[in-house]
């Protein structure tokens, strides 16, 4: 069930981990840690005493967009809408700040932007998806029920039921649902589900080759994303709207909203 | 520099929404109009008590269209009333419109009956359809007409928080949404609710008086003077509510006044700044101060209260665009604006709109031809009697 | 008081109550199986979520099969790269085979990565094409990354990174200072510390920059891989596929690039019997790069 994820680790189990901690970050190839399955595709049987959470290390995004081509291939994302994507920040000067997305379904940045180098104070790739908030907005908002959070903190919508009013796309502050213009339901990011059912991990976590999107179980003292989230400096995206996100951002510009 | 989140790109809530709010608010302020004959005794009023209960009840009827046209699954429409979400604004919609359906129904059904019975007593096919309405019952006299009347008077009384519940909850709705800047304001309730009843006695000016006109019919002056009394009135209260809200959060400046003096400077100048305030709050509040405050001639003030009721409709209808589509102009990455031109021939384009709006007024023409919305010239004796 | 009759308004109003029930009955009839089971959504919702069918295959899947090209891959630089990364969503190909997956190979597919961007990390590979091509003499901008890097194998790395020695961290201006290129800094006598090579392998750079691949930086070949912000560890490359990364003569060449040669018949001219069957480049090249550690003997400390 979702539960708090301030846990606190034995001095001696701490020291261990953060000898670790790198290569633990390194580690994303294998099977969940505490998955409790004897397999990568067999369900897994605890799956409703989890309470899943994300991390985003935005120092490691190389703005490939990776993830962004295997969530659309993963969930048959229709061109267009995202299910997650990557920005672009560069901070100038100035003080001005200049962000895009990368063009194009692929989500391939191709050029810097026209910009003078000599402008620019510094750039950096933040990747986006939906925080899967603990107090969603969305799901208080939907007129019929059809968007919920699962027993293991999954927010998720039901396509057999949704009415596709749009209200919740309108609700969400964080600009991560859509209206899918094929099946004109509400439809957004769903931790891929029906992976992590599985002992899997979410196609965006998997595809990523730096290591910058981590994905785990905040109801696990010794998983890797508690570890870590106890390790580093982390923020959330506008924690002024109450909505208690679930993913965190580690080391976070102050420019990113 | 303008960045918006991929997925904010598409507007979501289209014209279809800014159509939604518009006609339940000529809803709300029709019936307002109604009431204010049949439970507030504004006796001037008689002339358009019947008129307006009529008007609400063809826009009533209308009113979901825009919503089902907008829809991703109309099908599962019921799915409101079947599963309502009550933590959700929007969830009480199903059962409050029909609800407040049946209250105008009902208060049309008593308030009229007369009229029914009267033409049931022909022959053809629409005199079957009178004696189906009135269920086949075709006796009246002074009894149950003074029951008809108590029962209609506590209908209009009933219907007007229902009334105001049917169009506010819209203005709840927006102003709940705290992910939107624009939109997030306890106010937007109460600017809803008094701009609905600034645009219902607008379109009952409008139509009144275009109806009378075309059939040679005379003007009734004590009443048309009430309800320019009535729209001055309450557009001061609905255009101040405007402005303090848009003065209130300009003089706060906190973080988000940045993008939206920008949106209001870049999107929304003309829509906004130009047309809602200055041309349609201004003009018609000093043509209605003219006409009410001074001692002005018939014709000259029928004129004049007719040009501000046409210009208060369009105030209206550009403050519902100027929040629903103003508001899906601004990204909530705070950094820029996205576009939106309705399209003409689409399934929530621009025809579309203007098919919805015009057919209740088409069938309001087949109701009065039902049975007149408008008292007789010459009283007959069965109307002695308050029934309408 | 006047006498009023509501027998009329009988009939209406009970049919209204009659219309209620029905509706109400028919409401409750048409709630979804499992809705409100586990709160007001329909549970099963969550199963038929579960239920959906995966593209990508897990990550450790490639290998049962492809177990040569995971062995190169896993030693290599493209490690962290999963394999459905470049070749696309794979459990359709692992459960019938019958879909073959993509090779991509076009220079497009490799600079989606690796195109010079200022937002990407400093320390992160990462070329513009001109100058890439200017560096190792090639003339056609049109040649595919491919022609000399092999996905799997991008560097030719003689041991596997993640048994490399370990190193303190090295860092160049410009992962720093992002808009100025090295050549405009100047170092001010406050700077905080970065480990420059010269200030620990000083003789060794000295020595470098005297003979002819003085241009190449020291992290070229001695391929860098950060693995926390103190260290990272440090392969000193010496494969002879390696250097053919630039010096294997081809088309595609340009009048100035570094002295090319034909592999393997380069080894095959210059072979003098059994024992040179193996021998690498800096076998026989070493003075052409710089002096070792072992060369400097007793001067530099053992």
């Amino acid at each position: 069930m979702a539960g708090d994820h301030h846990t606190k680790l034995s001095r001696r189990e701490a020291l261990a981990l953060l000898a670790a901690g790198p290569g633990l970050l390194l580690l994303r190839s294998g099977p969940l840690r505490a998955a409790g399955a004897s397999g990568p595709a067999d369900a897994d049987p605890d799956w409703s005493s989890r309470n899943w959470g994300y991390a985003i290390d935005p120092a490691k995004c190389i703005g490939c967009g990776a993830c962004v081509r295997a969530c659309r291939a993963e969930n048959h994302v229709p061109v267009g809408r995202f299910r997650t994507w990557v920005e672009r920040y560069h901070v100038l000067r100035s003080g001005e700040v200049h962000v895009d997305v990368a063009p194009g379904p692929n989500h391939v940045f191709t050029a810097d932007v026209g910009v003078p180098r000599e402008e620019i104070v510094k750039a950096f790739f933040v990747p986006k998806l939906c925080n899967h908030c603990e107090r969603s907005v969305c799901s208080q908002v939907c007129p019929v029920g059809a968007t919920y959070t699962s027993p293991d903190g999954v927010v998720l919508v039901d396509s057999k039921h949704c009415i596709g009013c749009g209200y919740c796309v309108q609700a969400c502050p964080y600009g991560t649902r859509f209206i899918n213009p094929e099946t004109h339901v509400a439809d957004k990011c769903t931790l891929c589900y029906h992976r992590i059912r599985h002992g899997l991990q979410p196609a965006c976590v998997q595809a990523c080759p730096t290591g910058a999107r981590l994905f785990g179980d905040l109801n696990d003292p010794h998983g890797m994303l508690t570890t870590v989230l106890s390790q580093r400096r982390y923020r959330v995206l506008k924690p002024e709207m109450g909505t208690h996100p679930k993913c965190f951002y580690l080391g976070l510009d102050r420019e990113v909203v | 520099m303008d960045f918006v989140f991929p997925n904010e790109v598409h507007v979501t809530w289209t014209v279809m929404i800014v159509l939604y709010p518009y006609i339940t608010g000529l809803v709300a302020g029709a019936f307002i109009v109604s009431s204010l004959y049949h439970v507030f005794g504004r006796d001037e009023l008689r002339p358009v008590a019947r008129f307006s209960l009529a008007s609400a009840f063809v826009f009533l009827c209308f009113a979901t269209l825009p919503l089902l046209i907008h829809l991703g699954h109309p099908e599962r429409a019921f799915n409101i009333m079947v599963t309502p979400h009550f933590t959700s604004a929007m969830a009480g919609f199903g059962y409050i419109y029909s609800a407040y359906l049946i209250v105008v129904v009902f208060e049309i059904w008593f308030v009229m009956r007369g009229d029914f019975i009267a033409r049931a007593r022909g022959t053809g096919l629409v005199a079957l359809f009178c004696r189906a309405i009135v269920l086949f019952d075709l006796h009246e006299d002074d009894a149950t007409r003074a029951a008809d009347h108590r029962i209609a008077r506590f209908l209009a009384g009933l219907g007007i928080p229902m009334a105001c519940l049917l169009h506010g909850y819209v203005g709840f709705l927006f102003g709940s949404i705290k992910a939107n800047p624009w939109w997030s304001t306890p106010l937007m309730f109460v600017i809803f609710i008094f701009s609905a009843i600034v645009s219902g006695i607008a379109v009952l000016v409008f139509h009144y008086v275009v109806v009378h006109k075309i059939n040679g019919w005379k003007l009734d002056q004590a009443c048309l003077r009430s309800l320019g009394r009535y729209l001055w009135g309450f557009m001061i209260i609905a255009v101040s509510l405007e402005l303090l809200e848009i003065l209130s959060i300009g003089y706060q400046q906190t973080e988000e006044w940045e993008v939206l003096a920008e949106l209001i400077d870049r999107k929304l100048f003309v829509p906004y700044i130009v047309l809602q305030f200055l041309i349609f709050s201004l003009g018609p509040f000093l043509m209605l101060a003219t006409i009410v405050l001074l001692r002005v001639r018939d014709r000259v003030h029928n004129v004049v209260l007719w040009l501000a009721s046409v210009m208060l409709l369009f105030q209206v209808l550009l403050m519902r665009w100027n929040v629903v589509i103003g508001g899906q102009l601004l990204s909530k990455s705070m950094r820029g604006f996205t576009d939106y031109f309705p399209g003409l021939w689409e399934r929530e384009g621009l025809v579309t709109a203007a098919v919805v709006f015009t057919m209740p007024f088409v069938i309001l023409y087949v109701f009065h031809r039902v049975v007149p919305l408008f008292p007789p010239a010459d009283p007959r004796p069965l109307d002695v009697e308050p029934t309408g | 008081m006047k006498p009023t009759s509501y027998r009329h308004a009988l009939l209406p109003f009970a049919l209204l109550a009659l219309g209620l029930a029905t509706a109400f009955g028919v409401r409750a009839a048409l709630v979804p199986d499992t809705f409100g089971d586990r709160g007001w959504y329909r549970a099963a919702a969550v199963d038929d979520q579960a239920a959906l069918a995966a593209s990508y295959a897990p990550p450790t899947a490639c290998a049962e099969c492809h177990d040569d090209k995971a062995a190169l891959h896993a030693k290599d630089a493209h490690e962290r790269v999963p394999c459905q990364t470049c070749h696309g969503p794979g459990a359709e190909h692992v459960a019938t085979n019958e879909v073959k997956l993509p090779k991509p190979a076009a220079a497009s597919d490799c600079l989606a990565c690796h195109q010079r961007l200022l937002a990407r990390p400093g320390p992160f590979p990462q070329i513009d094409r001109r100058d890439h091509f200017k560096l190792v003499g090639v003339k056609d901008e049109s040649t595919p990354c491919t022609t000399c890097h092999d996905p799997h194998e991008p560097l030719f790395l003689d041991r596997d990174r993640r048994q490399a020695r370990l190193h303190p961290l090295i860092q160049r201006c410009r992962d720093c200072h992002l808009g100025r290129t090295d050549e405009t800094l100047v170092k001010p006598a406050d700077h905080p510390a970065i480990f420059e090579c010269q200030y620990c392998h000083g003789e060794i750079v000295a020595d470098f920059k005297q003979r002819p691949h003085q241009r190449v930086p020291c992290t070229t070949c001695h391929l860098f891989t950060k693995e926390s912000d103190f260290a990272g560890r440090i392969v000193r490359d010496a494969d002879p596929r390696f250097c053919l990364l630039c010096h294997r003569a081809g088309a595609f060449r340009s009048v100035d690039a570094p002295p090319s040669i034909e592999w393997p018949s380069h080894r095959d001219d210059v072979s003098t019997g059994p024992q040179d069957a193996n021998k690498r480049c800096v076998d026989c090249h070493q003075d052409r790069i710089h002096l070792r550690r072992a060369d400097l003997g007793a001067a530099h400390g053992g």
